[in-house]
Order: C-alpha cells, then structure tokens, then sequence
C-alpha cells in the first residue's frame, strides 16, 4: 500500500462491535466489504490485495444490493483450513520456529555467543549464524540421506546435522568459516533429532505418491521424532503463563499478586502478599519478606507521594496504602541508600540464582542489593543503568491490582482460566535442551582452551574446532526425546515422563496423542478446580476426550481447529505501539498512568506505556492484522481495570473465527464459491481479514455467534462450525449431542482401543505388536470429522446389524450374542502382529555371536529347530509353535579376555543360544516378516514378525461408538438367530437394557441412519449439532417399506414363531477392542514358584496362581471350611518339612547324609518335625537374624 | 405303549411362485411353524454344498497374507451339484480321493502389469467340469487348463448364469511383481461347520396374513376418514374403490406386501374405531423365499433339503420303532 492506512481517513473498514459511535464506522453503502475501498477500481494492481473484490461485487448496483446469501457452505472453510495446517500444526509450527529461528536466537544471546579463554585474552570463538541441515547419517564416512521410514525400520535415530558459522583466532590468525548455499562449510556441532513433517523433513511437501515411495503413509499427520527407530511424541505440556500478574488468594485468605518471570537467562517467582493490611515483597533472594514500600524506596521512588501517585490517586487505593507507609517511615526508612542497606541485610547468603551471582568479585550488600532488585526480582522487566522507573511502575501495578481486588473481589484472578495458561511444545522444550547442551559444549571448549592455551610451548598449533564433541548435543538430544527426562540444570528444571511412544494402536490413538495436553498439576491433589471443564475452554479444547481416574481433568485434548502460537518478534509491535499512540512510560508521570478513560499497554506482561484512547488503539491493531501487517496470532484485549494487553507470546491457544461486522459475515457466498472452486485457500480468507485467529483472552470479550441466522448488529464474529469444538477422537461419534456426556468421554477413550487399519505402510512397518482388523469398513454414519482426518480410510471397526433384544439369557450385563455365520463371513476378524527381535552383538575381545544353520540331527521335519532355514532364522510362512527357534544364534562362551584370532574360533567357542519363540499355548501361528537390518552404530539386528489371525470367541470385547461395550456371551448358529422377513438375521444381539439408564440416544439414531443408509446405498451424516434428521431418516426407512422407527418384525430362528414384540434392528458401526480372551486367559495346577518364599508366582506373564485372597480367606473362615483353609493356604502353597528342637523351640535339620536330626543349639536328637508354610520358617530365620528368637512350643496334635 | 391317538393327518404342498436361477419364492401350504421353520434350518445349515476347505501355498508375494487369502478363497461360492455325489470328508474312510475332494489351481504367475491387478475366482483353475465357481468364465490365459474346456462343453446343461459380463469374486489384487500360486481343495459340508457351505443368501419365510373388514364399522367412516384410513398402512393393503366408495383389501399379493406392522390398527384406533380390520397370521400358510448363492440351483436346494429332513424323519422313526420294541420287550416280561 502506498500511504499508511490509518492516514488516508476514507479507507472503510470494519472491526468488531467495540465502537459504533466510530464515525469512520460507514454506512451502508459500503457494505461489508473490509479492505479494499470501492472507489480505488480494480486496476491498482500493487495494493497487495488485487482480487480481493470478486467479479460479481463489481457489478451493478442492483444486484450487489440483493440480499446475501446464507453461508451454508462455511463448513468447506473446514478442510481448506486443515488443508494448510493438517492435524497436528502446533507441533509443527512449534518445531520449525526452533530451527529456523530460535536456535539462532539462542547462539547469538550474550551468554552464549563468544567463547573466550582465562589464559589467552587474544582468543575467542564467535558464533555468527546457525543451520540445520537436511536429515542424513554418516556411516563409514559416507553421508547419507535418509527417510523416516528407514529410521523406524533401522532403529535410527531420524536426525539431521546442525552446523555453526563461526569466527575464531587460529594461533595469530583470524578464522572465518561459513555455510554455503549447499549448506556445507560450516562446523558441524551435533545433530538435532528433526520432527517429522517439519520444515527440514523429506516428508515436507511431498504428494501422495512421493510420500508412498519413501514408505510413508499419506495419511500420517507428523510432529512426532524417531528416536532409535521408537516413534516418540513430546506431549503439550500446560503451565501458568509467565511474566503476567496473577491476583489470588493464599491459604489465608490474603490476597497476593505473584508474577513468574522468564526470561534467557533466569527463572524467578516474585510475590506481593498482604499481611495485617500491609503490603511486602516476598521472593526467595530474600529471607523474609520486605515492606513493599522499603522495596520501592530500594528502587528509588523515594517520595510516598510518588508512590501513592504511581498507585493510583483514588483515595480509596491511598487508604489502603497508610499502614504500609506508615510501617516504612517507622523502619526510618527514607532515602534510597538506607532502603538498599535494609535489604542487602534481608538478602540470601550463598544464594546462587541459577549458577549466576550478579557482582563477580564479591561486593558490599547494598549493591548486592541492588542487583537483585535490578535483575533477579521481576527479572522480566528489564533495568538499564539501574534505572528502575519501568520495574517501579510494574509494582506499583502490582500493588494497584491487590488493592483493587481487596475491594473488590470479583478482581481475583481465576488460575484456571485459560486465558491464564500457555501450552509448551516440543520447539520451546527443545529450544530449552539445546540451550543447555549448547553452554555445556561451550564450558567444554573454553575448558580445553584453557588447558591448552595455558601451556606455553606447544606442539601443534591449537585449533578450537578440532575440540567440539558432537555427541554433547547428539546424545543429550536423543537421549532426552528417547527417556522423556527433561533436565535443565540452570532452571533447576527436572522432568519425567514428557515424551511418550506413539501409541500405533490405531490411526486415532496415534492423532489422539498428538493432541493430548498434560498438566504440570500433581494428579494426587485433590481439587477439582483445575480438573473441571472451564468456559474459557469453549471451543479450544475438547470437552469429551479426557481420561477416567486420576488423570480426569488434568489430561486434556485439543480441538479440531485449534492453533498454539509460537512467538512473534515483540519489537516491531513495541515500535507500532509507539506509533499509535501509546506513550512510553519514560515520557509520564504517576499521575497520568492511571488517568481515567485510558489505559496501561501491556506487550507480553511487560508495560509499554499508556494510551489515551484505547479502545480505538484496539481496533487500530485488529486492522492491522487483518491486512496482515502484524502476525495473525497477535491479540489485542483490554479489560475493565483500564488495561490494554498485546500479546504475542508461544504457547497460547486460539481458534479461526468469521469476522462479523455490522450484523453480517464479512465472508460471503462469492468467497466461498472462490473456495470451492478451488481458486481460495484457507489463508486467502486469512489474508483478506474474512477469518482470523483469536485467542482464548480476545474470544473473551468477543461476541461471537454460533450460527448465522443468530448474528445481532453486536456480533463480532462467527463460528465456523459448532461440531468443531470437538477434538478429534469425539469427532468420531455420531450424533454426540443427543448422548449423555460421560458415554462420550467413554467413547473418546475406547476410540484409542479399538483395532483397524493403523497406516497405509502398516504391512512395511515392524512395530512391536499391532492390531489389524482383516475387513475395516467405513461406518455408514459418517460424521464430517471423519471425513478430514480420514478415519474413512483408516477405518477402525465393521458395520454390524444390530437387534436390540434378548435373546438366549447369554446377553446379560452388557454382554453381546454373535452369529457365527457372520464370523465365519469375516466379521470381527483380526491379526496380531507381534516383533520379536535379537541382536547379534559384538564383545569387547572382538568376539561376536553367530547364527548357524541348525545341525543335521536338528534339522529334522519336527522338533523345535524345524522353522529355521540355511541361514539359521526361521523362514517366512512357516506356522511357528510356542518353544519353536526362530533364531538360532551362539555366542562366544569368552567375551572379555582378548584372543588371538577372534573372527576364526572353534564351534566349540561358541555356546548356543538360541532364541525360542513363547506365544499363545495351543495356537499357531505364522512368520509373517523377517528383516535383517544394521543400526548406524553397526549393531546388526533381526526382526522377526509373528503374525497371528484370530476370528472373534466368546470374551472377546466390542464397543459401538457410544461408550457402549460389551463382551460376546455366546456365538449362536445363524439358523437359530431371528429372522425378519425379508431374510435379514441380526449379526449380533444386544440387550436393550444398555440404554435406559445410559441414554445414548445417539446410538439409536445411528442405527436407523445406518439403515437408512444401508438402503439408499449413501453413507448418512451424523455430526454433532446437525446431521440427517430424524424425520428424514424415518421418511427413508418409510420409502424402502420399512417403519419409520426402525423396528422390524421378527421371527424366532429356534421355534419359527413370529416374536411378539417389533424388534429395532439396523446396522451400527462396532470396533474390535483389543482386549481379548487368549491374551488374558490363565489357569495352572501346578508351576512355577517364588525361590525365596516357595509359594506359587504371581501374574500370567509368570503362569502364576491365583490368589486366595483375604477376603475369600473370611468367607471360608465364616463357612467353616478349616480344611480347606488349610490346603489352599499350605499344602497347595509352600508346605515345608521343618524339624523343631522339642527343648529350645528353635528350628533344627535333618543331616543329609546320616538321616539323623539334630539341633545346632542343643546338639540333641531330640526334635519333631512338623509341617509349616515356608514363608514362615523364613519368617522364622529372618528374626532370629535380628537376634529376636522365636521359639516353637510343641503339644501333641 | 403305543400312541392311542392319531394326530389328525395333514397334507402339506408346495405351491412355486417365481422361479429364476438364483431365486425362488412358494407358498407351503397346509402345514405348521414347526415344519416350516425346519425347512428353513436345514436349507440354511444342513444342505450339502461344495466349498474350498484346503489350501496349500506354494507362492504369495501379495500384499494380504496366506490365511486372509484361504479365508477368501472358502467363501468363494462353488457350483455343487456334485455334492450330492461326494461324500464328507470326515465320514469316508476309503482311500479314494476323488470322491471327497475336487482340486483347484490359483497361479497367477508374476504379475507384469504396471495396473493393479484383480485376482478372481475366473482365474481359478478347476479340475474337474462339474465344479467351478459361480458365474465362472475362464480367462485367455487359463482357457486350455484343467477341466476349463469341458466346463464350457457343459455350460449349457447347467442353465443360465449371469453372463460373462459379470466379474468374478475378487480374491486379491496383484501389483506389478506380485504373485500368488496356490492349489486348492473342495470339500463337501453343510452350513452347520462353517458359512462357507450355506447354499443360501436368504431363507425365510412370512406368515400369509388374512385380512378382514368389518364392513358395517367401515361403513361409519367419512369419506376422507376412509382415504387416511387407506393411507395410513405404508405398504399398499388397502385401496378406496372410487365407484364403490368402499374400502377393499388391495393387492392380490398381500401375502408378500404386508409387513406386520400394525400402522392401519393404530390408525383404526387413531380414528376410535377399533377392531375395523382384523389381520391376523394364517397358522398353516407359508410364504418361503429362498436366494440362492448359486451354487445349488434355488429349487435343488429345497428338494435337497426336504430329502435331508425326510432321513431325519426316518432316523427318528427308526430310533422311535427301537424305543417302541424295547417297551413292549419290558412290557411283555
């Protein structure tokens, strides 16, 4: 644009409803139309938004006059939206912004960027830019691209390099390396594991095709590592935003404003408490608190006048202030010097914030003092040359805000409002990880710099670059995404659990972990405040999808729309701010901070200045984002209290809205016809100012209607579409809203369970157990969420016919009766892949194992070598049996000492072990895949995949997509099932008592909509707020001669009889559950047993017993079944032969060799054996090995 | 002690309605549920059919594996008429294979073509004439294998099918490399052990309703009372004679229109005029359709399965005449 847009006053635009009386607000004749003014004419071609005005708004007048049309095909904004930022974006987004630009950021802060040496001051490493390069590996030093896939396969770690440009002294020389267009040149430092479809991945704008040819599947979304070939998801992670003030409540019920500062270098909590009506500062450089005003005189505002001015010059906030100016004159504390003196002596000793002590040599306390004050409390506002005028008015803001909310309550803040939070990703968890790795390689360097430099004469010329270990940013990457342990020594910062394997169960556990949020908050607490849904959470998170038990609440889920920003550069907008009026906080005094009718600007939590006017400041911002001038995810809010808030941090979540203005969407049909046609994406709407982003404090003051026909003239946006305040995993159900909520948030946790197609690689894949379904179907009742993310082809369970009835007695409590004719058909069918893998490892002696074919008297057609080939693995196809070799492997019985010819030893060197195959007793089942295969470290593996197909039996467990599952209870043959007249027989049976007191309402609109489907041969539309209607499906059902309720007659299949009551019957959508019978059946008579107490082990993994437990214990005692007690609890456990000496009670033994028995204490023969439990004989010797002596008084029995 | 009684005797008939060659439909008349229900379960489990039961895989580099690729080949339906001639595999003890099994080929060779390609039941090759999958036609390149010659030779005994037009079962789809080789064998068995032997899509039967009109009640009803009262059933039952402004049962197919479904009761209700018609199931009227999946001819199947219920009833009466001649023994001592 030629001139700015604010100066040319014809510009027409809309934004919001926050100023009607706005003159510059139009009329009607310039519509609703946002940007371009009509009189410009459509031959400026360098405004940057030629186009935007669609052919048929240039037309006559008459015709642009007709009413708009209503925006039915909004929904299409919808997968052109997920077009441009798939599923899992913010991962994505996150990842990108550290490689592109904060980890140059990171190497050009201060503390970062040189590397000096104490000996030679002459010396110095500077790092001037940073580079990540594309994935490769290096094996017998050749550099290799490489794909994902192979990474999965290989158990690699899918990394590319990252290489410095630096500048460093050589001897006398000066040292300049660089990276090239090519993006070689550079110092290689270490390699950064890369997020799958970020911007440096192979993956990354590739078509279906390409994607296919690396392996990959189309339909994965990205944003998770391969690390050492295991699929690792950095989870999001939400905390309590930093550098922002946070009004609440203590335990006492004093209010306190507690603001956690962030920055580069440090982390600190500063907090304002009030105590008898008086206000301090309490942080932990301090050992007790210090009167605020003590604090503020430290900070040199000096005059109580001032003070109450910066406060505020309301008399009722000056009130409030007296006793804690008061408490300040009594302390006799008037000038600075004696403010700095009271809290040197308040501060810390052998306090080392972070490793840091501000003062290198050691100083006096009041500048030690005043260091603290200046950089450590409220470290996030920054103080040059100790001029403390921006920190002073951040407390006096502070205080302000306590003061107020002491009045007047309502001003606490709510933590969990989620305006309040911020979600951390894995760019900004990285971002953290590399920083750490990247001072420690530094401290490294400047380490072997010292050492060596310190040494006068030295050999070689001493060259820096030839020090930097790679493996320091290497391994301290990997191994942190690989074990989740986040351990950032300068934040004190010490993690577990933040990565977590991809759940590969199905395609939606997989999209389901990507956007599962976890909270920093302790599970074990028991509160419900942070774990109950928050209006704030309106359409950012979803409401259904969040775990059972402890976790309820704290683990929550991303919508389907949702965005989390990454930060935008805080410059540009604190220029802008300036430009529009705000006026910097050097240039006013107290006074005029709190002067009615404006505002304090806030950027981030920090305080720019004050505006006069700023709701017209707002608006001026909004515009300018609207025509893209500041980032889209820039928000602008103000509040009641006369506070203006910019903010541009990561880590907030927001959604895409319409823009609304005077009473009507700024989109219109044209636009969307535009998209339709395929001409627009999702980020022309964007650029256009038609969408934009808003986030959780913007949505809070914005009006925003839910559909059009509900749109005032006050309305300042719309919603896209209502189903997408769902997540993923709820957008899966159909019908949702006419559910009880809890059967969705059932469902949402099943969906994750239930087995389907996983990829479209997933027969290539080698994961260590999968579940596929052998025929997977698209549900006949749809739901547009399926539609985008592509459950309909990655489908996860059958259209089953489903008879509501009882019948038989075996489908009670849940349980569900099967048609075997249908599980002979396929239904239900599934394979279970399982991996089992050995590695073939080299010994330090240069020994390593072997595979052999096995010998000739192995070798026969049975016997437990009989899989193997030539080659000594198992061959593919084979049926495999429990205790079958699939690996005949030996290894070395030497494997430390050194020998002389390691590579040629003897056959009898070698001991076997052979690797043997435990599955399933009873079951064969077959080699599906074998794969030999070399990790980039030269550790040679084979893979083996077991496959395993298993048709339904009784047990097994099923769900409909309404949190409805059951077990099968029995399989009854197809001519004993009922049937209708048209032939039809149910493929199972469920109870009708499932739904009374579950109200899955949801569930029978499926079902006649899967009918209806079924005979109009269209899938039907079951979305949540909207879908096929009732009425439609009834008049379906009503043309294809069924009844419009979906009720059948049907007839008994055992007597032939009609059954005297109409049967609802139709097809619903069912998954398979992975739980199933044959992984969880167990009994034993006799086996394995505990060394240490004799007793039978514990769990099916060891063929253990089953427990008599306690309280079966009770209902014997109660019955009288002494015996039985007796044997259960000692005969069939662990009875023992104990010999008891009669005269010392002590236990004696039976010599082994004479037979004789004899006690070691008495040496007498004296002794009577008796049968005990041998946890009690233990029992019994672990006393007396504490020199208690228990003694065993005989009578006869 | 014999029966003193005898049940009164009936003699049931059968009465074809529509015949085509995958469907027939007849009325079982002058019978009851009992008999008609059994006829209905042993077409659906007890009537022998051929399906393939073995699988040996010599080859599969396609992208299903062995067992989902056996599961499929099982379903595939086979013409049977043989069955009858065959015997079960698990009753026969002798040592001639031919007449348990029938042998099938499935070797696509490599896959050359840069197209996916479909693998289905036409490239199997049969050996013997008489037994190949349904709606078999023989590709170009199996033409001059196995029995495929003297299939055709007797395509014509066989009757029609649904023409070459219609592609065969899919089994598999083969990329450029792939390839499956199998044999396969045919057994004979019922639908009892396995779906695969079911010879029917659909058997099922409907109650023939008897529809009556209480002409003197319907006599009360205006004339639009009538047209909502006609309107109200939403299959055609019922229909107003313009000329003779009178309600008259409609469709001379009623047996088959009427689904049960009680809407123009509720309607007579609805306009308080209970008991306006009265339809109730004749007890010893049947309506049977039976689809067959083509491996036994519609009309086969139901003879087959009556000639199976009639050994059922002469192993009973044979098991009866025993008990009978053991009471009488324990009688006369």
């Amino acid at each position: 644009m030629a001139e700015h847009p604010l100066a040319d006053e014809d510009v027409t635009y809309r934004i919001g409803a926050v100023d009607r009386d706005d003159p510059r607000v139009g009329g009607a004749s310039h519509r609703t139309f946002p940007i371009p003014p009509p009189n410009r004419g459509d031959d400026d071609d360098d405004d940057g938004f030629h186009g935007a005005v669609p052919e048929c708004l240039r037309g006559p007048r008459d015709k642009l006059a007709a009413p708009v049309n209503t925006l039915e095909d909004k929904f299409e904004l919808l997968p052109a939206f997920l077009k441009v930022r798939g599923l899992v974006r913010q991962h994505i987004d996150s990842f990108n912004y550290l490689i592109n630009e904060e980890i140059r950021k990171i190497i050009r802060a201060k503390a970062n960027e040189r590397v000096t040496c104490d000996t030679d001051p002459s010396f110095y490493l500077r790092y001037t830019n940073i580079h990540v390069g594309k994935p490769c590996v290096e094996e017998d030093y050749i550099v290799e691209d490489i794909t994902p896939q192979q990474c999965r396969l290989r158990d690699m770690t899918y990394a590319a390099p990252v290489t410095v440009d630096a500048e460093y002294t050589r001897g006398k020389e000066i040292v300049t390396r660089k990276t090239n267009e090519q993006g070689v040149g550079g110092i290689t430092i270490g390699r950064i594991p890369l997020m799958l479809r970020s911007s440096r991945c192979v993956l990354t704008g590739k078509s279906e095709d390409e994607l296919a040819r690396l392996g990959e599947c189309p339909l994965d979304p990205g944003g998770y590592f391969v690390v050492k070939g295991v699929e690792k998801v950095v989870l999001i992670q939400e905390q309590l935003s930093k550098n922002r003030i946070i009004i609440d409540v203590d335990a006492k019920g004093e209010i306190g404003a507690s603001v956690t500062s962030s920055t580069h270098e440090r982390k600190s909590k500063t907090n304002i408490v009030v105590k008898h009506g008086k206000l301090y500062l309490r942080h932990n450089t301090f050992v007790e608190d210090v009167p605020i005003l003590v604090a503020l005189k430290a900070m040199g505002t000096e005059s109580d006048q001032e003070v109450v001015q910066l406060v505020g010059p309301d008399p009722a906030y000056a009130n409030l202030l007296i006793p804690s100016l008061q408490e300040c004159s009594a302390l006799a504390i008037f000038t600075q010097q004696q403010a700095l003196e009271y809290c040197g002596a308040k501060v810390r000793t052998q306090s080392r914030m972070g490793g840091y002590q501000y003062g290198r040599n050691r100083r006096n306390r009041v500048d030690e003092a005043r260091d603290i004050l200046a950089g450590v409390v409220l470290a996030h506002v920054p103080v040059v040359a100790y001029d403390f005028r921006g920190k002073c008015a951040y407390v006096a803001v502070m205080i302000r805000r306590i003061l107020h909310a002491m009045i007047d309550r309502t001003q606490i803040d709510d933590k969990d409002y989620y305006g309040n939070k911020r979600l951390e990703l894995a760019g900004q968890l990285l971002a953290l990880l590399f920083e750490d790795c990247f001072k420690r390689l530094n401290a490294d360097l400047k380490r072997q710099a010292d050492a060596v430099l310190s040494k006068s004469n030295r050999a070689t010329q001493f060259d820096i670059i030839k020090c930097i270990r790679q493996d320091t940013l290497s391994n301290g990457l990997e191994h942190a995404i690989s074990s989740g342990n986040w351990t950032v020594k300068r934040f004190r910062m010490e993690r577990k659990g933040v990565t977590q394997v991809l759940s590969r169960l199905s395609f939606i556990s997989a999209l389901g972990m990507m956007t599962r949020i976890t909270s920093q908050f302790e599970k074990t607490r028991k509160v419900s405040g942070p774990r109950a849904l928050q209006p704030s959470q309106w359409g950012m998170l979803c409401p259904s999808d969040t775990p059972e038990g402890e976790s309820c609440g704290l683990v929550k889920n991303l919508a389907l729309m949702t965005h989390v920003t990454t930060d935008d550069e805080e410059e540009p907008l604190r220029k802008l701010a300036f430009t529009l009026g705000t006026q910097p906080l050097s240039l006013i005094c107290g006074a005029e901070l709190h002067a009615p009718g404006g505002a304090i600007v806030f950027l981030n939590g920090s305080i720019l200045g004050v505006h006069s006017a700023p709701d017209r400041f707002a608006r001026d911002m909004r515009y300018l984002r609207r025509i893209g001038k500041v980032g889209e995810f820039v928000s602008v809010h103000t509040t009641q209290g006369g506070r203006l808030y910019i903010a541009s941090d990561g880590g907030r979540v927001c959604r895409p809205l319409l823009i609304v203005a005077d009473g009507e969407p700024l989109a219109t049909r044209e636009h969307l016809d535009e998209l339709k046609a395929g001409r627009w994406g999702f980020n022309d709407f964007l650029k256009r100012g038609l969408v934009e982003y808003l986030d959780v404090n913007e949505e809070n003051i914005s009006y925003i209607a839910l559909y059009e026909n509900e749109i005032t003239r006050d309305h300042t946006h719309l919603e896209i579409e209502p189903f997408t305040m769902l997540g993923v995993c709820a957008g899966i159900i159909p019908y949702p809203h006419h559910n009880q909520s809890p059967r969705n948030t059932y469902q949402c946790a099943m969906g994750k369970q239930a087995m389907g197609n996983i990829a479209f690689n997933q027969l290539n894949r080698m994961d260590t157990l999968m579940y596929l379904l052998v025929y997977p179907q698209k549900p006949i009742v749809k739901t547009k969420t399926i539609e985008l993310i592509g459950y309909d082809r990655l489908g996860a369970g059958q259209n089953a016919t489903v008879a509501v009835m009882s019948y038989s007695g075996y489908d009670i409590e849940d349980a569900i009766v099967m048609n075997k004719a249908s599980l002979d058909r396929g239904f239900g069918r599934c394979i279970v892949l399982r991996k089992y893998a050995t590695q073939v490892k080299k010994y330090s002696n240069r020994t390593m194992d072997r595979i052999v074919a096995p010998t000739e008297s192995q070798a026969g057609p049975t016997g437990r070598h009989r899989l193997l080939d030539r080659d000594g693995i198992a061959s593919v196809g084979t049926l495999i049996n429990p205790g079958d070799v699939y690996v005949n492997k030996q290894s070395p019985s030497n494997t430390r000492d050194p020998l002389p010819n390691p590579h040629a030893m003897p056959d009898t060197f070698y001991r076997p072990t052979p690797q043997s195959y435990k599955g399933p007793q009873g079951e064969s089942c077959v080699v599906d895949k074998v794969m030999l295969t070399m990790t980039d470290e030269g550790v040679f593996n084979v893979k083996c995949l077991v496959r395993h197909t298993r048709r339904p039996e009784v047990g097994d467990k099923f769900s409909s997509r309404h949190g409805q599952k059951g077990v099968i209870g029995t399989i009854l043959p197809q001519r004993d099932f009922p049937f209708s007249e048209r032939g039809i027989t149910p493929d199972l049976i469920m109870n009708p008592h499932g739904f009374p007191s579950r109200m899955t309402v949801g569930k029978m609109l499926e079902l006649v909509g899967g009918k209806a489907g079924a005979q109009d041969g269209r899938f039907h539309d079951g979305t949540a707020f909207a879908g096929d209607t009732a009425e439609d499906i009834g008049a379906t059902l009503v043309n294809h001669g069924f009844s419009y309720n979906g009720k059948d007659l049907l007839h008994c299949g055992i007597t032939g009889e009609p059954l005297v009551a109409y049967i609802f019957m139709g097809p619903v959508y069912y998954q398979k559950l992975k739980h199933m019978v044959l992984d969880k059946m167990h009994a034993r008579a006799r086996g394995p047993r505990v060394v240490l107490t004799r007793q039978p082990t514990e769990g099916r993994a060891r063929d253990g017993g089953l427990r008599l437990g306690e309280m079966e214990r009770d209902c014997l005692i109660g019955y009288g079944a002494s015996a039985l007690i007796l044997e259960r609890l000692m005969i069939s456990s662990d009875q023992f032969e104990a010999q008891v000496c009669n005269k010392c009670g002590l236990l004696a033994y039976r010599h082994h060799g004479t037979g004789k028995d004899a006690c070691a204490q008495c040496e007498d023969a004296d002794v009577s054996a008796l049968k005990l439990p041998y946890a009690c004989k233990l029992l019994f010797q672990e006393l007396q090995s504490m020199n208690i002596c228990p003694r065993l008084t005989l009578s006869d029995a | 002690m014999a029966p003193t009684t005898e049940p009164k005797q009936r003699s049931p008939s059968i009465v074809v309605q529509e015949l085509t060659h995958e469907k027939i439909r007849f009325a079982l008349l002058h019978t009851d549920t009992s008999v008609a229900n059994a006829l209905r379960r042993v077409i659906i489990a007890e009537v022998p059919t051929l399906a393939i039961d073995l699988v040996d895989v010599i080859e599969n580099t396609s992208c299903l594996c062995d067992e989902f690729i056996a599961h499929r080949l099982g379903l595939i339906p086979l013409l049977s008429e043989k069955a009858v001639e065959m015997e079960f595999p698990y009753d026969y003890a002798g040592d001639d294979e031919s007449v348990t099994d029938v042998h099938f080929e499935l070797n696509t060779g490599i896959c050359a073509s840069a197209e996916t390609v479909d693998v289905t039941s036409n490239d199997l090759v049969c050996y013997d004439p008489r037994v190949a999958p349904v709606n078999y036609h023989p590709g170009e390149s199996i033409k001059g294998k196995g029995g495929a010659m003297e299939f055709e030779a007797q395509a014509a005994a066989r009757g029609p099918d649904d023409g070459p037009d219609i592609p065969g079962v899919v089994i598999v789809k083969l990329r450029r490399g792939q390839q499956i080789n199998m044999r396969c064998v045919a057994r004979k068995g019922v639908g009892r052990d396995h779906a695969k032997w079911q010879p029917v899509a659909t058997a099922t039967y409907r109650f023939e309703p008897e529809i009556t009109i209480n002409e003197e009640l319907m006599a009360t009803l205006t004339e639009e009372e009538k047209m909502a009262f006609v309107e109200s059933s939403p299959t055609a039952l019922f229909r107003y004679d313009e000329a003779t402004r009178r309600v008259v049962v409609d469709a001379p197919d009623q047996a088959r229109s009427y689904g049960y479904d009680g809407e123009c009761l509720k309607k007579a209700e609805e306009l308080g005029k209970p008991g306006l018609v009265d339809i109730r199931a004749k007890e010893d009227a049947f309506h049977f359709t039976v689809e067959s999946t083509g491996a036994l001819r519609p009309e086969e199947i139901v003879v087959n399965a009556l000639k199976v219920l009639e050994r059922k009833m002469e192993v009973t009466r044979g098991e009866l005449d025993i008990l009978e001649r053991e009471q009488d023994e324990q009688v006369a001592m």
